[in-house]
């Protein structure tokens, strides 16, 4: 029985003091104070990973939720706006798009607008689809302005954050022990569990103390120690599908003054490598499959390609993709690492923490008990969104052309699960994208992919040649002309930023 | 490189009520070009999308894409507005409730932005609301239409329209005669399969005698529930409601005198459930019997003259697109008139199959994604119908009945954690089902947030509304005179990008 009822507090206990459990434990003390004592165990000996430099708009709802301010913490983190990635030499070397935070044109007579695009596409008069989009227009221009708030076409794009994450945690950490959240330094070295349920009920550190708790984030990175090692929570393994499972990560100095509101992602023979640019620094790495380079030969790469001068030697990072089979099992749930990996190709692993935080929150445990049945829907949805974004991950290496390496003839010819390989289908014989309300990445994402990728489908719709071309491709170019006009009255990139940071100042 | 599809060349639509005229209305709009007959075959009254003399929300935006005005239903089909269901005695007797339409959302979820990443109304959280504007109105009498080119107090409301249900088909049906969409009277003769698990072409009969044959690369069946075309395909299979949905038997009153009033009513009797529909041109009762009330019983709880007694049999197509034949309405999902989800669900399918029109060629994984979506939809009207039936009063009513697996999950995450779990395909928007849990008597659980919230911040929320709710009632002339105004002859704006492509 746990020492919730009575209206006493739940204790829970994070272990980990990385990217997932400062959120987490942030999260726990902001939004349930009078449900909830929070305790975080973390140790200096062991280093953070520090996931996802860059990440999506969803955290901008977590900060607000928090009630932190956007300004300051942008300040703390040294962050960059961010409103999308551009992904280069994946379907074919030379070729690149923009998948944007955002959608391309609007839908017209209840068809989309892709189908629109790729009739004028075949007709010879058709832009870049990247040119239909505001915010692929605004990140070639290197401009930025937050979105306006109603249904005009400055409302169709978001934004998110590039920010230094090993920043981000310390951040977190601050604010969370501001608003009652107990740190412990120490390491873990044996799991307390009351024999006949499983449950584990305290954790031993290294100099002997000993800390209690009713529920346990586990958010331990994949040493996973008590989701894992403790209980043994099988984890399915997605290597087959998506092979990176390092990364070479190296911070460089800016090249130019000018710093971009987007991710660059580039295809590389072993992988890809990531330009992330922050306000002091631009975040370099080469995601890759040890089975396909190895590690010094990666770190050579990444050293030849890196965009600005070293700050420091690449750093190995290692990883798994895949999850646990279940993310919450018995009165321990994982968060981050410790329950699921999905390479940083589309910055979704601080999406994937949050989402799951979320949940918890949503899930908390009710007179200090579990509900297996809370548990059970905690698990599926967990499943559901990691298994949604898979599929969207592997899109990126199997819609390709790229027969230059092992690797990419991998994973161009590898057999994509059953769920990807029907949505594949449906759009290459008709242009079409199953549609959910649920989950991560919706059309415009998709479309971005595919047809950025080189994957154009072999018909689309046979409404969109009915009428007059010249009509269409006027009223493109009219979109075309408006997207360009908002973008010039947009500032820089830079001098946003620089702007806000004198508001910040003012307000200080 | 990609290629349009080629057209569609004739489709044929197969039936005479309202979901054929606007089926055939709909797609003759979406592709001009197409040949577009309808087989006008005898109605049935257990079709119940076809009798709907309302629809929900969405039908508005339909309307709208069909070039039906509001204005044209309220002048010329006896239209009126609906901004809220009020229900009577189903948690408990002397409970009672409402279900105002629309969700109340923050500008962020309202940008285009939110709606293509993954918010707007449909998926905006179950936080409840402070209060319900529309229920503050429906109480005054007091409603317009906001003018949407300027903020209104009203800009939150959502409403259905109501309508006379032979005008507003004749309506639809001079336009698409205007259209050029050909109708033909007569009855099915026999059906020549097309080798592919479809139709290519009906034989029709009239009086007894073969006239000749439409042939059509897609047919839609809006027959009701015999669903001729569909049924007639080889590895058709209906699934049976019964075991969920246990009033089988509708006993309507006669039209009475109409009324101008922003919401209907259902009240649980202990005969079954009652529906008043205030038609502006007739209010409209309609009694769903329990199984054991006989119908001595029943006429005395309709407490109207009586006109007919109609018996269905609930229940979904399994696959609503088969071959090249896709079915609409009771050919597709039949069930009892209760909440008005029946004509919703048909032009919601139908809204679909403009989505998703297919060219000459059909593709199986297209025709597979409708049904996916199709089913879920289905799904979800029997599960809200199947609400009402599990509500503490209706068990009683009812008798216990067997629960859908997946309402059984919504229920229990509601009842114990006060949280909706996503609904894809979902008849009604989270804070539309939230308000109809609240009105059939289920309680809510407590959010373990709203254990943490401070008080103040509920009290805050209360006086942001009833400022609103202020607001709202001096901006809203009484109903009767906003109607009147909207008998007015008046301009219909347009324009936009969109109104740069229509064609």
């Amino acid at each position: 029985m746990m020492s919730g009822e009575n209206g006493k507090k739940l204790r829970v206990v994070v272990l980990g003091g990385g990217t997932a459990g400062w959120m987490t434990a942030a999260g726990v003390a902001r939004l349930l104070p009078d449900l909830a004592t929070v305790d975080l165990i973390e140790s200096q000996d062991i280093g953070i990973v520090g996931v996802g430099e860059a990440t999506l708009p969803h955290i901008r709802g977590f900060v607000e939720k928090l009630g932190i301010d956007e300004a300051a913490f942008m300040k703390a983190t040294h962050a960059t706006y961010k409103l999308g990635i551009d992904f280069r030499d994946f379907g074919r070397i030379g070729e690149s798009y923009i998948h944007p935070f955002g959608s391309f044109g609007e839908e017209v007579g209840g068809i989309g607008f892709h189908h629109y695009w790729l009739e004028l596409q075949r007709q010879g008069l058709a832009a870049e689809l990247g040119e239909y989009s505001l915010a692929v227009a605004a990140c070639r221009a290197n401009r930025f302005t937050p979105p306006a708030q109603d249904s005009s076409l400055a409302s169709t794009y978001g934004y998110a954050y590039q920010f230094d994450a090993t920043l981000f945690g310390p951040f977190m950490r601050e604010f969370a022990t501001g608003i009652g959240v107990t740190r412990h330094e120490g390491l873990v070295v044996d799991v307390e569990r009351e024999p006949a349920s499983g449950d584990v009920t305290a954790l031993l550190l290294k100099d002997g103390r000993r800390i209690e708790g009713d529920l346990f984030v586990d958010c331990s990175g994949f040493r996973s120690l008590l989701l894992g090692q403790t209980l043994e929570e099988e984890w399915e393994d997605w290597t087959h599908w998506l092979p990176c499972d390092r990364a070479a990560a190296m911070p460089c100095t800016h090249k130019t003054s000018d710093i971009r509101p987007y991710t660059i992602a580039t295809a590389m023979p072993a992988g890809w490598r990531w330009q992330i640019p922050l306000q002091h620094r631009m975040g370099n790495g080469y995601v890759f499959s040890s089975a396909h380079l190895d590690e010094d030969a990666a770190c050579e790469a990444l050293r030849q390609a890196a965009d600005g001068d070293p700050l420091a030697d690449p750093r190995i990072l290692r990883f798994r993709p895949g999850r646990r089979k279940n993310s919450w099992s018995h009165n321990v749930l994982g968060v981050g690492l410790a329950s699921g990996f999905l390479e940083p190709l589309e910055s979704t692993s601080i999406y994937l923490a949050q989402m799951a935080i979320t949940y918890l929150i949503e899930l908390f445990p009710q007179d200090g008990v579990i509900d297996p049945r809370d548990r059970d829907e905690f698990n599926r949805l967990v499943d559901m969104e990691y298994d949604r974004v898979r599929d969207f991950l592997i899109l990126h290496y199997n819609a390709t052309t790229r027969d230059d390496s092992d690797f990419w003839n991998h994973v161009r010819t590898m057999q994509v699960p059953d769920t990807l390989a029907d949505k594949l289908e449906l759009w290459r014989r008709a242009a079409r994208i199953e549609k959910y309300s649920d989950g991560l990445f919706y059309d415009a994402s998709w479309i971005a992919v595919y047809i950025g990728q080189g994957l154009l489908p072999q018909a689309h719709d046979s409404r969109v040649s009915l009428p007059d071309p010249m009509r269409v491709s006027g009223a493109m170019d009219n979109l075309r002309k408006q997207i360009a006009s908002q973008v010039s009255a947009m500032p820089g990139h830079m001098d946003y930023l620089k702007s806000e940071a004198a508001r910040l100042a003012e307000v200080a | 490189m990609s290629d349009s599809r080629e057209r569609l060349r004739r489709i044929c639509i197969a039936g005479s009520g309202q979901v054929a005229v606007i089926a055939a209305l709909a797609l003759k709009r979406t592709v001009p070009d197409v040949d577009v007959v309808v087989l006008g075959l005898p109605g049935d009254p257990a079709a119940y999308a076809d009798r709907a003399a309302t629809a929900l929300p969405y039908s508005n935006k339909l309307h709208d894409r069909l070039g039906l005005t509001e204005q044209a239903i309220i002048q010329r089909a006896g239209g009126s507005h609906r901004l809220l269901m009020r229900y009577f005695g189903w948690g408990a007797e002397g409970q009672a409730g409402a279900m105002p339409y629309g969700a109340q959302l923050d500008a962020q979820w309202r940008t285009r932005f939110a709606n293509e990443w993954g918010g707007g109304p449909r998926n905006a959280s179950g936080k409840r609301p402070a209060g319900s504007l529309a229920e503050v109105l429906a109480d005054a009498g007091r409603f317009a239409v906001p003018p949407g080119d300027m903020p209104t107090p009203l800009d939150d409301l959502d409403y259905a329209l109501r309508w006379n249900m032979p005008a507003y088909r004749a309506l639809m049906a001079d336009v698409a005669q205007q259209l050029g969409v050909t109708y033909l009277a007569g009855e099915i003769a026999a059906l020549e399969p097309d080798g592919q698990g479809g139709i290519a072409a009906i034989a029709v009969a009239q009086q007894g005698q073969i006239q000749g044959k439409i042939e059509a690369g897609l047919f839609v069946d809006c027959s009701g529930p015999a669903a001729h075309l569909l049924s007639a395909l080889p590895g058709a299979r209906r699934i049976d409601w019964s075991s969920f949905l246990p009033a089988l038997r509708m006993l309507h009153a006669k039209p009475q005198q109409g009324m101008l009033a922003l919401e209907d009513r259902v009240s649980l009797l202990p005969e079954g459930w009652l529906v008043e529909f205030a038609g502006a041109d007739g209010l409209q009762v309609t009694l769903g019997l329990a199984e054991s009330i006989s119908e001595e019983a029943a006429l005395r709880a309709l407490g109207a003259e009586p006109s007919e007694m109609v018996t269905l049999a609930a229940g979904c197509a399994r696959d609503a697109w088969a071959g090249n034949v896709v079915a609409l309405g009771d050919a597709a999902a039949s069930f009892e008139p209760l909440g008005h989800l029946n004509l919703d669900l048909a032009h919601r399918q139908l809204g679909l199959l403009l989505e998703m029109l297919p060219g000459r060629t059909i593709e199986p994984l297209e025709r597979a994604e409708f049904n996916r979506r199709a089913t879920l939809m289905a799904q979800q009207v029997r599960d809200t119908l199947a609400t009402h039936y599990s509500a503490p009063r209706a068990r009683k009513v009812f008798g216990e009945k067997p629960l859908p697996e997946s309402l059984l999950h919504v229920l229990d995450q509601f009842t114990r954690r006060g949280r909706l779990p996503f609904r894809d395909e979902a008849a009604l928007l989270n804070q539309e089902y939230i308000a109809l849990l609240g009105a059939l008597g289920f309680p809510a659980g407590v959010t373990p947030q709203a254990l943490s919230q401070n008080p103040r911040e509920a009290q805050a929320a209360r006086a942001t509304f009833e400022a609103q709710a202020q607001a709202a009632l001096q901006f809203a002339p009484p109903y009767q005179q906003f109607m009147a105004q909207m008998m007015q002859p008046q301009q219909q704006p347009g324009g936009g990008i969109a109104g740069d492509l229509q064609y």
